[in-house]
């Protein structure tokens, strides 16, 4: 849109919207599938949100949002007075920032390190080996580290049983949870959250490297007093960008992890409103727990982007 | 003189044969119409690589009913969570609907998309003869407004169903009988773990016992007193209490699972065991003891050994009666109702498809599910029985595929049926090793709205943090000594007494009504 404001004072007398329109009806026509997809996914379910103050009932349908008996906030009592409305939070909560804190330096470090390697060769060889995870599905990831980490014939509990310790049920532990998501998590995505860095690494002007190097700098200087603060921008938007996601943790992974075993640790609130819900059919109860996380993760998206303009001056909107 | 006697015979037995038809006449061609169609969503096959929506036997029904079902079928492991947003919405739906759960929450019957079928009984037969011949059924099936919404599929409910089992040469080896007791049993179990049982050399590859965390209830709550299946159980004198709230025998059933798992005779990995895995122990020789369904026993564990399959005549992986502690030993049952159809409000003709549904419960019908057809499954032997060929066992896939016990039709188990498809002593297990012990489950009742409404607030939450404490108690996450007593707080302030009250109303409706 910017683009297309700009561009339209460039070419001077005011257009009506037709001509607008007309002139750009190629760009609009891509545009459309995005404009009806979230019309259709996004928009038009939030109806569906009148749900959470109703007592919804089976085989209403789209018509029961409108037509269902009306209960306040009968279902939000229920859930904050249930013994699980502070674990499910807590939960949500420390997963997505234990994966902001470990996850979101890794790539950058790795980024540097790429970047300094001689062996332009090896180098991409790294990157592509380390990107290539992020494209593994989710269900295959989890596969893999079930089998690995099985008690009995699983590669890490056989190293540890020949080390002479005792094998460790890492899967239904609650302790282990929140590592393995986290760990897993990482693996996955640094090699391709690396990317950007490394672009914005390359896109350092050589003669500021030049210069520093006739001025004696070692290494170590250049990364500290360079690339650093070269690359900062780009950092603080990304980590603005990913702090307005901190609440979205990965349903389905969180899915595929988990049993009754580490709820404890492991139970979110993306899962409980489909146990809730899907499972359980308690339609009403599931809306509107789901719209308090909606609530909450708005908080967020708004709160970072207003944290983004502040401090860098560039902002989503 | 003759020929009028025999004309009053043939009468008589004609005017009997119209009797015996007028009560369940079997599948008679239900619409005069060419191309007459009723829409069905029902479950698809167990076995994932058969589809059945043009199973042979399925068709021939059809053919027979001169109606052509148009089937949604759906994978069984998905199926509730399939079905259950479709039935909220509402909108499109078949004329036909196998339910995503038996409904005792009475969730789809109080929104009054499915047929009042007790108003078309004069057009099903078949239906009415099902509920005259089973009165405990029909009871179950009535709901609170006195209207029978739902055909039911029933299984066999007190046999074939999960057993203990032990591997009966290692038992042999040790020289001992069948453990009776937990004492015993933990004495095996030990000696289990701690000898060279299959005999290779290495005494520490043995996995005593095999058991999926979900069967432990059934197999140690009992010996506790708890039933731990149904979570709630009414006592002899008929006071309704919930098994993981009741203080002492809960924490003595914990106690000593946690014993069992600090001696490793329960494994680390119980909460993730599968059949498969169990399985392939049995194949290899590794583990004494399992938990599962009565089927498996022959059919399944059994038959990895090659001793087995060379002398089919004595099991090797065999039931054995129930574990009794300081209480009487049962197995605990279930539900003979299994699974409901409906017929939608909106079918485009709920008569034919009242009248289908009616010609899927007959006997013709049944006869179909569990035999199949002559020359396709069976042929009659000299001695006029049937028998079923060998292709039968030999080609689960294709066996399957022809629509066999049919998972999406009101298909009845019946456990003479299933007794004809096992081995001798596998029958004679179950006759006297299982059925004398079998205890009915904690009967299946219809609720009230504002039971409902206590059961839906509170139950899901309950049953969930049961069953996570229960892991974590017994793997020691949580101390027993130190945390049970916080726990039973918790269950009170998770209005466990609320959902007691419930179902000790729902166990005295049942009770008047067996009366």
């Amino acid at each position: 849109m910017a683009q297309l404001r700009t561009k339209q004072a460039a070419t001077g007398p005011k257009k009506t919207l037709g001509q607008l329109i007309s002139r750009d009806k190629y760009l609009l026509l891509m545009f459309l599938p995005v404009f009806i997809y979230y019309v259709v996914f996004c928009y038009l379910p939030m109806a569906g949100l009148t749900m959470a103050f109703q007592n919804f009932k089976m085989g209403s349908g789209f018509v029961g949002v409108f037509t269902g008996e009306w209960v306040g906030l009968k279902w939000f009592n229920q859930f904050f007075s249930s013994v699980f409305a502070w674990r499910l939070i807590r939960n949500t909560f420390l997963l997505s920032f234990y994966s902001l804190i470990f996850g979101f330096p890794i790539p950058i470090i790795f980024a540097i390190c790429i970047t300094q390697l001689r062996n332009k060769r090896i180098a991409k060889t790294a990157q592509v080996i380390t990107y290539l995870p992020y494209f593994i599905s989710t269900v295959v990831v989890v596969g893999m580290m079930t089998n690995f980490l099985s008690p009995s014939n699983g590669i890490i509990n056989q190293l540890i049983k020949s080390c002479g310790g005792k094998a460790i049920n890492f899967m239904s532990n609650p302790k282990w949870f929140r590592r393995l998501y986290v760990i897993s998590g990482s693996w996955q995505s640094f090699g391709f959250n690396a990317i950007i860095f490394v672009a914005a690494i390359m896109g350092i002007d050589p003669a500021l490297y030049e210069a520093m190097k006739v001025d004696g700098a070692s290494r170590w200087q250049q990364i500290i007093h360079l690339i650093i603060p070269m690359i900062a921008d780009t950092v603080i938007l990304l980590l603005i960008m990913t702090l307005g996601n901190l609440l979205n943790v990965g349903f389905e992974k969180v899915y595929l992890m988990y049993s009754p075993a580490v709820y404890e640790t492991g139970d979110v609130i993306a899962t409980y409103v489909y146990r809730q819900g899907i499972e359980n059919k308690n339609f009403s109860y599931s809306a509107a727990v789901g719209l308090f996380y909606s609530a909450v993760g708005f908080v967020f998206v708004m709160g970072s982007n207003a944290l983004s303009r502040k401090v860098t001056g560039s902002s989503l909107w | 003189m003759k020929t009028r006697f025999f004309a009053l015979v043939l009468a008589l037995a004609m005017l009997l044969s119209c009797t015996a038809l007028a009560d369940a006449p079997g599948i008679q061609p239900l619409t005069d119409a060419e191309g007459a169609s009723v829409s069905m969503l029902a479950m698809n096959s167990w076995y994932s690589t058969v589809d059945l929506s043009d199973a042979v036997l399925l068709n021939e029904i059809q053919k027979r009913a001169n109606v052509k079902i148009e089937w949604n079928l759906i994978d069984p492991t998905i199926y509730a969570d399939t079905v259950s947003p479709m039935l909220a919405s509402g909108q499109d739906l078949p004329d036909i609907i196998q339910l995503p759960d038996t409904d005792s929450n009475m969730t789809y019957l109080s929104t009054g998309m499915f047929v009042k079928l007790d108003e078309y009984l004069d057009k099903m037969p078949n239906y009415s003869y099902f509920l005259e011949k089973n009165p405990d059924i029909k009871a179950a099936l009535t709901a609170p407004d006195g209207h029978i919404y739902y055909v039911p599929q029933t299984a066999v409910a007190s046999t074939y169903q999960p057993v203990l089992m032990y591997n009966m040469p290692w038992i042999e080896k040790l020289g001992i009988e069948p453990p009776k007791t937990l004492d015993d049993f933990v004495a095996m179990l030990r000696r289990f773990r701690d000898e060279d049982m299959n005999g290779n050399g290495d005494a520490t590859d043995e996995i005593p016992m095999s058991v999926q965390a979900s069967f432990l209830p059934y197999m140690f709550g009992p010996a506790f007193g708890l039933d731990l299946v149904s979570g709630f159980y009414a006592d002899e004198e008929g006071v309704v209490h919930y098994a993981a709230y009741e203080s002492e025998k809960y924490k003595a059933y914990l106690t000593f699972l946690h014993d069992l798992y600090e001696e490793g005779l329960l494994e680390v990995e119980f909460t993730s065991l599968n059949r498969d895995q169990t399985t392939e122990r049995f194949a290899k020789d590794l583990t004494g003891v399992t938990y599962d369904f009565s089927w498996q026993m022959s059919n399944l564990y059994s038959a990895q050994y090659p001793s087995y399959q060379a002398d089919p005549s004595k099991g090797v992986v065999v039931g054995v009666p129930p574990l009794s502690g300081e209480y009487e030993v049962v197995y605990i049952c279930r539900n003979a109702v299994s699974g409901i159809f409906g017929v939608n409000v909106k079918a485009k003709d709920v008569d034919l498809a009242v009248k289908f549904l009616d010609a899927a419960m007959s006997e013709e019908a049944q006869d179909l599910y569990v035999w199949g057809m002559q020359d396709l499954t069976y042929i009659i032997n000299e001695a006029g029985e049937r028998e079923y060929l060998p292709k039968c066992t030999e080609d689960a896939i294709w066996y399957q595929g022809l629509g066999i016990n049919a998972p999406n039709m009101p298909s009845q188990q019946s456990a003479e049926a299933t007794a004809v498809l096992l081995a001798d002593w596998h029958v004679q297990a179950i006759a006297d090793n299982e059925a004398p012990y079998a205890r009915p489950p904690f009967p299946a009742v219809y609720s009230t709205t504002d039971e409902v409404s206590v059961i839906s607030m509170y139950l899901t939450d309950l049953t969930t943090y049961v069953d996570e404490r229960c892991v974590a108690f017994i793997c020691g996450y949580a101390s027993i000594e130190d945390e049970f007593d916080s726990y039973i707080e918790t269950l009170k302030g998770m209005q466990v007494e609320e959902l007691i009250k419930v179902k000790q109303a729902q166990w005295d409706r049942y009770a008047e009504a067996m009366k």
